[in-house]
């Protein structure tokens, strides 16, 4: 435990035990996103205060809160989507691999290719399970129709959907459960082989059972990518993450191992959340 | 009488209204289509659609206005519809909150309930004024004026109601905003657009006013766009205020094509819209 200790804290103190630390001083734990003193607003509103955070590579971090706390709004920043909006917009730095994704230069489709999203509701496109996947690889790379086939397999399987629906690849995306949806979608993300991927309430809509396998599928998924992931459920928070967030009205109140902060957080605030007393 | 007895009654008076009101509205439906077809029918025949119009007194058929209303529509709709699509794309797509937009939607609104007779004066100002000579291409103009407000309210109606998710979900995947709407929102919104084109066809397969004053009429068999060009709502026009029985016929018989090729386009917009939404 006394390795991850140093990198607990709160906003009340400095942080400066996780910013500029490299991979190799951390041992195991190398920085895959470093965040730091993130602003975000919509139009007037600033949505996030000074947010300070690390995601590292191939863990699980959870980002807990109550509603309007901002832990969507940082997931979203990850990837870039709030530049669809006009009025949305970052301060700050967001690292990845060292490269600040929030430099105007930033090339937003590769970006996201590296930084992959799965929303609350499931989306698949209107198209063919087939198609749903393939459309997305052809567009970064010029693959022969076998290899495609081969990645739409593979990536059906690691979304561990693929016995499901390997007899009618070619209907419609629309035509799958709620539950196998979502997984498709995870598959569709997993097919453009992310470095990241974010998962922005992935089971919200989701009965018990489609809620357990992609639980499971995130435990699958960690040894290959880093995943962050936004939840309202704290037992899954606790059940499929490494490390914790706890946020609250914009500010990130405590980061540490998922273990310590739901057993000894450090925060009052994270404590009466957790126990329930709020949110 | 009590409460319950009186509203039971209520209920009975009301019901019975609506019921009367109904049929009246359905009635003279009925008293048209009943009319068009003991009229129309009696008169068709395969020389309808292989004789061209014929002067008062002989035999003839619809040969040159069928012909002409199909060449005159399927152009009209080759321009309207690219131009439609291309501005409610513009502004569900790209402008949603711009002024221009704003400016577009209201300025289309009244083109959509603008009088058909004012399309085709404008029409005959700016080309058969200057060109000298009423003509096929004129018409199709006229037309297509009638067909862009239709084009562009559907196309821009039917995009907005694409889901903000899919959207968002499509660009994660690092789809340029292109790709975005060519392959997802055409897509979700692939049957509602392709209802509103055959609506547009309905409106304007009718239109006579328009076409008095661009394409005219011609007595003779053409498909010369640079010359006057027969059309069916004309030739029933002319036909039906004549004094001669065997003219008024023809009149009977081109108002009950209109009225049957209106009603298979509708029914098969019905159709396609209802497909659109359960998939």
């Amino acid at each position: 435990m006394s390795s991850i200790a140093g990198i607990s804290h709160t906003v009340q103190s400095p942080v400066p035990t996780v910013v500029g630390r490299s991979a190799n001083d951390a041992g195991k734990l190398a920085e895959k996103i470093l965040i730091r003193n993130l602003n975000f607003y919509y139009g007037d509103n600033k949505a996030l205060k000074s947010v300070n955070v690390a995601l590292y590579d191939r863990k699980v971090t959870a980002f807990i809160g109550p509603s309007g706390c901002g832990k969507s709004t940082l997931l979203r920043i990850l990837n870039r989507i709030y530049s669809l909006y006009p009025h949305q917009r970052a301060e700050g730095d967001v690292l990845l691999d060292g490269a600040n994704i929030l430099d105007p230069g930033q090339d937003l489709n590769l970006l996201r290719a590296r930084v992959g999203m799965v929303f609350q509701k499931p989306t698949p496109f209107p198209m063919s399970i087939y198609e749903n996947i393939a459309f997305g690889v052809r567009l970064f790379e010029n693959l022969g129709r076998a290899e495609i086939e081969e990645r739409v397999q593979s990536a059906l399987r690691r979304a561990a959907i693929w016995d499901e629906v390997k007899d009618k690849l070619h209907a419609n995306g629309l035509s799958l459960s709620g539950g196998q949806q979502q997984r498709l979608c995870i598959a569709r993300t997993v097919a453009l082989k992310p470095e990241v991927i974010l998962l922005d309430e992935p089971c919200s809509a989701l009965d018990p059972i489609s809620t357990a396998k992609i639980e499971e599928l995130i435990d699958e998924l960690k040894d290959d990518y880093t995943i962050a992931i936004v939840t309202h459920n704290m037992q899954q928070a606790a059940r499929v993450s490494d490390y914790t967030a706890f946020m609250y009205l914009g500010e990130l109140v405590e980061f540490d191992t998922t273990s310590k902060m739901f057993t000894t957080p450090g925060d009052r605030r994270t404590q009466d959340y957790i126990t329930g007393r709020f949110g | 009488m009590d409460r319950y007895g009186w509203r039971r009654l209520r209920n009975t008076i009301v019901i019975t209204l609506s019921i009367g009101a109904t049929v009246l509205g359905l009635g003279w439906l009925v008293l048209i289509l009943g009319s068009l077809v003991y009229e129309g029918l009696s008169g068709l025949s395969l020389a309808v659609f292989t004789e061209m119009t014929p002067p008062p007194g002989a035999d003839g058929g619809l040969l040159n206005p069928i012909i002409g209303s199909l060449m005159l529509t399927v152009l009209a709709i080759l321009i309207g519809t690219p131009i439609g699509m291309l501005a409610g794309t513009y502004m569900a797509e790209y402008g949603k909150a711009a002024m221009l937009t704003v400016v577009v939607r209201f300025i289309n609104d009244i083109l959509l309930s603008a009088p058909s007779i004012v399309v085709g004066l404008f029409v005959y100002e700016i080309m058969v004024a200057p060109m000298g000579h009423f003509s096929g291409w004129a018409g199709a103009v006229a037309l297509a004026l009638i067909v862009i407000p239709v084009v562009v309210r559907t196309t821009e109606d039917m995009l907005s109601l694409v889901p903000r998710e899919l959207r968002e979900a499509a660009t994660a995947l690092g789809l340029p905003r292109a790709h975005v709407v060519r392959y997802v929102s055409y897509r979700a919104a692939r049957a509602g657009i392709i209802t509103g084109v055959l609506l547009a066809i309905a409106r304007i397969s009718g239109e006579t006013a328009p076409l008095m004053f661009t394409a005219l009429n011609n007595q003779f068999f053409s498909t010369n766009l640079n010359a006057p060009i027969s059309s069916l709502p004309v030739v029933i026009f002319q036909f039906a205020l004549s004094p001669y029985a065997d003219w008024q016929k023809l009149a009977w018989i081109g108002a009950l094509i209109i009225t049957f090729a209106v009603l298979a386009l509708s029914i098969t917009a019905r159709a396609l819209s209802a497909s659109g939404k359960s998939s």
